[in-house]
């Protein structure tokens, strides 16, 4: 066994520091290039666009490395000589070269260019390349449409905007996570789809970093995406084929996704300040009984039932509760408003070779539920660009710390605010107390006294230095290094439970967690690039050195002399640690990149990767990736160069394997860990798992063919792409029966699931003229997921899951035949005719839970000072219907029509006969019905998912003050036949995604 | 290595760089150098150990069975928290009214189906217990370190941990596997086996536990089973099995022992050095009381989930004294509640006053007169029988033939035994006098919920365990 320590850990850092200051070094050596002082003049002049002037333009003189920028009145002075030639370039103008012709006043009007799209330079991770260049799959929004929403985290902002990005938001609580899905789901385990996470270079984890006991009011335990803060992002790119994935080689299966955040402009110092405050409110509600249908649907349950007495216990209709109120709880619980703030300024400025950025963040978020909820966020990022004067070296350092404060209820109450019978009592007394009716209600706002705290510090810090060897080699270093820090607490006090039961703060529960990740990373790269007369190549390798350590420690703490001490863990009288853990995940890889391109016609990339993890065994731990891309751009060719309509086209196609190692650490050793729990004053060992070493790499082959078109000087421009990604190999918990003693066992499964589908974007500049623009994009992507092979399915524990050709998502269950008129019971079919009903025999509908298409459609007009922006996003899917899991008559509510249940003999009724629970058989029948295809329904919606709508102040007394108004508004519209409240869900019964509103100001100067 | 050779190739077929910059390169070469292979090679976490290092401790092998212990003491059948037996069968049969707000018990209202969680709980943790045991016996086995008086002692344990477990998911669930590997591969496609199989290794486990384990306690405090537990186990398995002769003679041996003396004060029973208890479960912590007490007590009416079904308070003999000490009526005015006051202790005390009993001597005496009762032995069943009687404070039997004196042993069950892990749910299941006693109460009693389904899960992972038991 290898011995690696810290210290050698440490040693790999001294050696990237080494490199660095070598590098960092080596421009003193270079710099001694003598300035040309002959005859020189000030040139000065205002760039502008016809309208406004140009900030951040740069001039420079031909043949010389002389480079200024314009200010921000797009003013510029310049030193040339008489017969120089400047050359003014601005991203998404044209270049324009004009002799200085002795002049020493130059003022230029600078045109848009239609085709400079194609210009633009897309991340893709180790390199970037020109959009009319790439051969991959890259899917891209930048910071223009991630400040149009008003939105806390990372993957919301990409929601409906990229196709063949699928993102659904878990809940509406804020700080809550989101499932995102790249190209459908590659792998069967459950947790083995998130793509993986690349801010400025640094990978960045998004396993959950809580517990789900603690954050017990959300769906799913914290997510450290949210320390991402959307509004320091310049763009998101998503990496979707293998030509662009394989050089993440075996954590690019699912996706990468790129962030990359915002750098300084040269020119004068810019200054914005932003505000923004807003409102939020639950979109849907459902429409459940009031109080005398209840009621109504209670009393014929037990008549049904044959009981006569009411229990005791039915308070809701043996008289102990008032059978006139009526309360909606839904209303009472959730129909709060959230109030959202937001504060942003940032500087930036610098020279044109020293540009820096500052800016800060604070948000803050209350929620819906009755109390004083808040999640506050507060962000610092700073970046920093530095060019040597012969621009040989390069550095580029940007940082980023979050802290997160979220306070939280540790019940989500949606549950509880559909489930409450409607003449449940108030839930104050006269006095203004907490009322629990003399014991017999369970007041839903005593809950809210259990909360959850979460806070959350991230830091993170990249430096890319390069350097230029000689011309067309350039050696550059990635550092990077994230720290992470998540302190959750959730109290229970004694005070939540009614004070009949006399509890005290003996009592009273804490529940602590507290994980720390930390991770390095060092990749020295190589590049070399060469122009051959009709032809170049760049060619890249490199190296990559990671390593995550990640500590937890779980505790319980329980009974405090003083509810007042319930957040300090020393102060409890009995103390768990049920996790006392450190992890360390170690990564290695060697990368390569080929890329050739003739002619500007034909472009070939090559790239590669030898990857090597300690989440495997001995053995098992190295393996290789690699993809081939092509790309023909045909609108070059001759024959279509001067083509009047078509004005950008090119084909590509790209096929290569990428991998996952989403497997968690350790699971190939067998071991016993500490359970945390006392037994005769010993803490007990328990066995950690079932044990396989021999587990390995899942492999996706990812094959992609595509179109990209453009007309009439690209002011239509259409995609389209069909890919086809197999994944094998699939390393799964594979479930097994209890009997085994465990769930399920780590292991490779030969199966393979493929992920197919065909995505199309297009973009539209539908109107342009001056001073007005009405631009469309659409994007749709339809997929289709299928297990296409599993030897040995059948006598498998998955034999019940799976059905080879059919999606990964599906759901068996029964086929629902109807209320029988005789028994009054819900039906379902006896497929195989044996007279019982039972799951192995009678589940044999499929149900597709796998979106059938989804996408969106965004408009934007501007006109004069006025801009519009609104998105409609579109899902194609089935869901679960809402259900209250218990039949009807049992003391919970239920959906208004379920009035119509059967009665009597005869009755031909859409709802089964009510049962206050004692009929067994109407149980049974329900718990059938709720396992058939009946309880899935249509969950297809289309929603108004964003508008913006902003105005540009114009400020005739404040000369060079910018003042932009703007109104935000968020899931606005919402148009869906679902009825269990709103469509956009993962999990059933926690609180949903809110509408949103806003209204900003933003000052720039 | 390769990758390593490789790597180098590449970046020396670029030459054409200075020697300033090779020293980068060489530099940046030495950083893979020195790591490579081994880079991605860790050691076993320090919160971690591996099974075959836990077997070569004394200290770590009783950790492991201490582990084992609180599990079981934690979660599972014999917790004594509301999703234990006690609780789930106290529901299910006649002893408790569920009063939980909000929520509907299928335990109480005899609704099971086979995605009940409550079943596949008890289901998978019992079976994760057992491969615990089987872990430890495993464990054990492999190890030649260990000194072989504290191999016997955790392997007698172990096994009898294995049989216990066994006997209660056999009576709950009808017939079940027999775990004694802890090979996923097996385990995973067994199948159902018959009653009988399964007694026939209950009881072998159980005669290799007595015969490795002492006979006075390793613990103070009899919270690790000694000899006579397992002889107590045993004694219950040969009732249910109808193997009289052997069950009267097992029961003998564990009142006979000198260990255990008779309790006549019935609030000293329950209480963590009461001289009738067998096996009891250490709590978490000092001060800490045991799961039962806080699950039962209620200081004011309704209760938070579960009260005593008033028939049941209402059905003691005149003058029982246990209704007065082990039953507690907590009234509004109005209404009356019961709660069970075997334990006295709701929340913590200063140091612990009751600990969870698993096994007592009273149990033993009324197996023993009902083994006796069903062998003729009149004379000895109704002395056993009046044992109980008295400490009750009821007046001797009046029954005299062999059916009266069991029926009065088996409403003694009723009423000493009650909420104590299903007792009285399993002695009508075992007399086959569920659907008569239970139909009139329970009004959604159906005659095949004398069985509990299988998992729904579990028949679907393992088709072997078909078919379903009757009913779901």
């Amino acid at each position: 066994m290898n011995n690696f320590s810290l210290n050698k850990g440490w040693l790999v850092l001294c050696y990237s520091l080494i490199l660095g200051l070598c590098l960092c070094h080596s421009p003193s050596f270079a710099q001694n290039v003598p300035l040309s002082t002959t005859s020189k003049q000030q040139v000065t002049g205002t760039i502008t666009d016809g309208t406004s002037p140009l900030t951040g333009v740069s001039i420079s003189v031909k043949g010389q490395q002389n480079t200024v920028v314009s200010d921000f009145d797009g003013k510029f002075t310049i030193a040339v000589s008489s017969n120089d030639i400047l050359i003014f370039t601005y991203m998404g103008f044209k270049t324009l070269a004009i002799p200085v012709a002795g002049r020493s006043t130059i003022n230029i009007k600078m045109q848009e260019d239609a085709t400079a799209l194609q210009e633009v330079k897309i991340n893709a991770g180790y390199y970037s390349v020109k959009e009319s260049e790439r051969t991959g799959s890259i899917a891209k929004i930048t910071s223009k449409d991630i400040e149009k929403q008003p939105v806390t985290n990372v993957l919301a902002t990409m929601q409906g905007r990229m196709a063949g990005v699928d993102i659904t938001q878990d809940g509406g609580t804020p700080g809550g996570g989101f499932q995102i899905k790249i190209r459908g789901l590659n792998s069967l385990r459950e947790n083995g789809n998130e793509p993986l996470y690349i801010i400025d270079g640094v990978p960045y984890s998004s396993e959950s970093v809580g517990y789900s006991n603690i954050t017990s009011g959300m769906p799913t335990p914290t997510s450290p995406l949210n320390s991402i803060n959307p509004s320091d992002i310049e763009s998101i790119e998503v990496l979707k084929d293998a030509d662009a994935t394989a050089i993440y080689g075996s954590r690019g299966a699912n996706g990468v996704v790129l962030i990359t955040t915002k750098k300084g402009q040269a020119g004068k110092t810019k200054t914005t300040v932003s505000a923004s405050s807003g409102v939020g409110k639950v979109t849907k509600m459902l429409d459940l009984m009031d109080t005398q249908q209840y009621l109504e649907m209670r009393r014929q349950g037990f008549v049904n039932d044959g009981i006569t007495t009411y229990p005791d216990s039915a308070y809701d209709i043996n008289g102990t509760w008032d059978q006139n109120r009526y309360t909606d709880w839904q209303k009472e619980l959730l129909g709060g408003t959230a109030v959202i703030n937001n504060l942003q300024t940032s500087i930036s400025g610098g020279s044109a070779l020293t540009q820096y950025l500052l800016s800060g963040t604070y948000r803050t978020e209350t929620t819906v539920l009755p109390g004083d909820f808040e999640y506050d966020k507060g962000a610092v990022h700073f970046s920093m660009n530095h060019f040597s004067e012969d621009k040989k070296f390069k550095l580029l350092f940007s940082s980023g710390y979050t802290v997160q404060d979220n306070l939280q209820a540790a019940t989500d109450l949606t549950r509880t605010s559909r489930n409450l019978a409607p003449n449940a009592p108030a839930l104050y007394d006269a006095n203004g107390n907490l009322n629990f009716e003399n014991g017999t209600f369970q007041n839903p706002l005593a809950a809210l006294r259990g909360i959850t705290t979460a806070k959350t510090n991230d830091g993170m810090a990249n430096t890319v230095l390069t350097y230029q060897i000689i011309p067309n080699l350039e050696l550059k270093a990635n550092l990077g290094f994230t720290d992470l820090k998540n302190s959750e607490q959730r109290i229970l006090p004694s005070t939540m439970y009614d004070p009949i039961y006399q509890l005290g703060s003996d009592n009273s529960l804490l529940y602590s967690n507290l994980t720390m990740r930390q991770s390095w990373i060092v990749e020295p790269q190589l590049r070399w690039t060469h122009n051959f007369e009709t032809s170049k190549i760049d060619v890249l390798i490199g190296g990559t050195a990671q390593q995550q350590r990640s500590s937890r420690l779980y505790q319980l703490g329980i009974g405090f002399s003083s509810n007042s001490l319930i957040h300090d863990m020393a102060s409890a009288t009995t103390k768990y640690i049920f996790a006392s853990d450190e992890t360390i995940y170690k990564y290695q890889a060697f990368f390569g990149r080929i890329n050739y391109n003739w002619n500007q016609k034909y472009i070939l990339n090559l790239t590669g990767r030898r990857d090597g993890s300690s989440r495997f065994g001995p053995g098992k731990q190295f393996a290789t990736f690699g993809a081939v891309g092509a790309a023909w751009l045909f609108s070059n060719e001759n024959f279509l160069k001067d083509s009047p309509v078509l004005s950008f086209g090119k084909l590509r196609a790209s096929y290569g394997s990428s991998g996952n190692d989403q497997i968690g650490d350790y699971q190939f050793l067998n071991t016993y860990a500490s359970s945390g729990l006392n037994y005769q004053g010993m803490i007990g060992l328990e066995p950690t798992r079932l044990y396989n070493p021999d587990f390995s790499w899942e492999t996706s082959r990812k094959f992609e063919a595509a179109i990209e078109t453009g007309f009439l000087k690209d002011r239509i421009f259409f995609t389209a792409a069909w890919y086809r990604n197999k994944s094998s190999n699939q390393l799964v918990g594979i479930p097994l029966p209890g009997t085994t003693g465990f769930s399920a066992i780590n292991a490779n499964l030969d199966a393979t699931v493929q992920n197919s589908g065909v995505e199309f974007t297009l973009r539209t500049v539908n109107f342009d003229s001056k001073g007005s623009k009405w631009s469309t994009n659409f994007n749709i992507s339809v997929s289709r997921n299928k297990l296409i092979s599993f030897p040995g399915l059948e006598g498998s524990t998955y034999s019940n899951r799976y059905v080879i050709g059919e999606s990964t998502s599906i759901v068996k269950v029964y086929h629902y035949t109807g209320v029988n008129p005789q028994t009054g019971l819900y039906e379902v079919e006896d497929v195989n005719g044996d007279g019982i009903i039972t799951s192995l025999g009678d589940k044999k509908t499929i149900a597709d839970l796998t979106p059938k298409y989804f996408g969106g459609l965004q408009n934007q007009f501007q006109y004069k000072n006025w801009q519009l922006d609104f998105l409609f996003q579109f899902v194609k899917q089935q869901n679960y219907d809402y259900s209250p899991n218990v039949p009807g008559g049992s003391p919970i509510n239920q959906y208004s029509d379920m009035v119509n249940a059967w009665q009597q003999w005869g009755d031909i009724k859409p709802f089964q006969m009510n049962t206050s629970g004692q009929n067994g058989d109407a149980v049974n029948a329900y718990y059938n019905y709720v396992d058939s295809d009946a309880t899935i329904v249509d969950g297809s919606y289309i929603r108004l998912k964003n508008i913006s709508l902003s105005y540009d102040l114009p400020l005739q007394i404040l000369k060079g003050v910018n003042c932009k108004l703007s109104l935000q508004g968020q899931n606005v519209l919402t148009f869906t036949p679902y009825k269990g409240g709103d469509p956009e869900f993962k999990y059933t019964g926690y609180l949903q995604p809110l509408r949103v509103y806003t209204a900003g100001v933003q000052l720039t100067f | 290595m390769k990758n390593r050779l490789d790597f180098l190739k590449t970046v020396s077929l670029k030459g054409a760089w200075n020697s300033n910059y090779k020293k980068c390169s060489i530099l940046a070469a030495c950083f893979f150098l020195s790591s490579c292979d081994s880079f991605v090679e860790v050691d076993v976490p320090s919160s971690q150990l591996t099974g075959e290092a836990v077997f070569e401790d004394i200290g770590t092998a009783n950790a492991a069975m201490a582990g084992l212990y609180a599990k079981m003491r934690n979660n599972g059948i014999l917790t004594g928290n509301a999703t234990g037996i006690s609780c789930y069968l106290g529901l299910y049969a006649d002893e408790f009214d569920y009063y939980q707000q909000n929520a509907v018990s299928n335990f109480y209202n005899n609704t099971l189906f086979a995605a009940e969680p409550g079943v596949s709980d008890i289901w998978n943790q019992s079976y994760n217990q057992i491969y615990a045991a089987n872990a430890i016996i495993e464990g054990l086995s492999n190890s030649t370190v260990l000194p072989e008086a504290g191999k016997n002692q955790l392997r007698g344990e172990a096994l009898f941990v294995r049989a216990l477990l066994h006997f209660y998911l056999l009576n709950l669930y009808g017939d079940i596997p027999y775990i004694n590997t802890t090979d996923y591969v097996q385990n995973s496609t067994v199948s159902r086996m018959p009653t009988n199989t399964v007694y026939g290794f209950v009881v072998n486990d159980l005669n290799e536990a007595i015969s490795l384990l002492p006979e006075n306690y390793v613990s103070a405090e009899r919270t690790v089973p000694n000899q006579s537990t397992a002889y107590a186990l045993l004694a219950r398995v040969y009732l249910y099995m109808g193997s009289y002769p052997e069950a009267a003679n097992t029961a003998s041996t564990v009142i006979n022992n000198p260990l255990y003396t008779w309790e006549t004060d019935l609030d000293k029973i329950f209480l963590k050095e009461s001289t009738t208890t067998i096996w009891q479960f250490m709590p978490e912590a000092n001060g800490t009381n045991t799961a039962e007490g806080d699950l039962y007590i209620f200081a004011a009416g309704p209760p938070a989930i579960v009260g005593l079904k008033p028939s049941f308070v209402d059905a003691f003999e005149t003058n029982d004294q246990r209704k007065l000490h082990w039953t507690t009526a907590v009234t509004d005015g109005t209404t009356t509640w019961y709660y069970a006051s075997k334990y006295k202790q709701e929340s913590s005390t200063g140091s612990s006053v009751e600990y969870s009993i698993v096994f007592r001597l009273a149990e033993q005496y009324l197996i023993r007169a009902e083994a006796r009762a069903r062998q003729d032995d009149l004379i000895g069943a109704k002395e056993d029988v009046n044992a109980i009687r008295t400490t009750a404070g009821l007046p001797n039997t009046i029954a005299t033939t062999a059916t009266e004196i069991i029926a009065d042993i088996l409403n003694q069950r009723r009423f000493e035994l009650f909420t104590e892990f299903g007792q009285r749910f399993f002695d009508l299941k075992r007399t086959a006098k569920l659907d008569q006693t239970l139909s009139g109460s329970k009004p959604g009693w159906n005659t095949t919920d004398g069985f509990w389904p299988l998992p729904a899960l579990e028949l679907s992972a393992n088709p072997n365990l078909n078919p379903q038991n009757p009913g779901y």
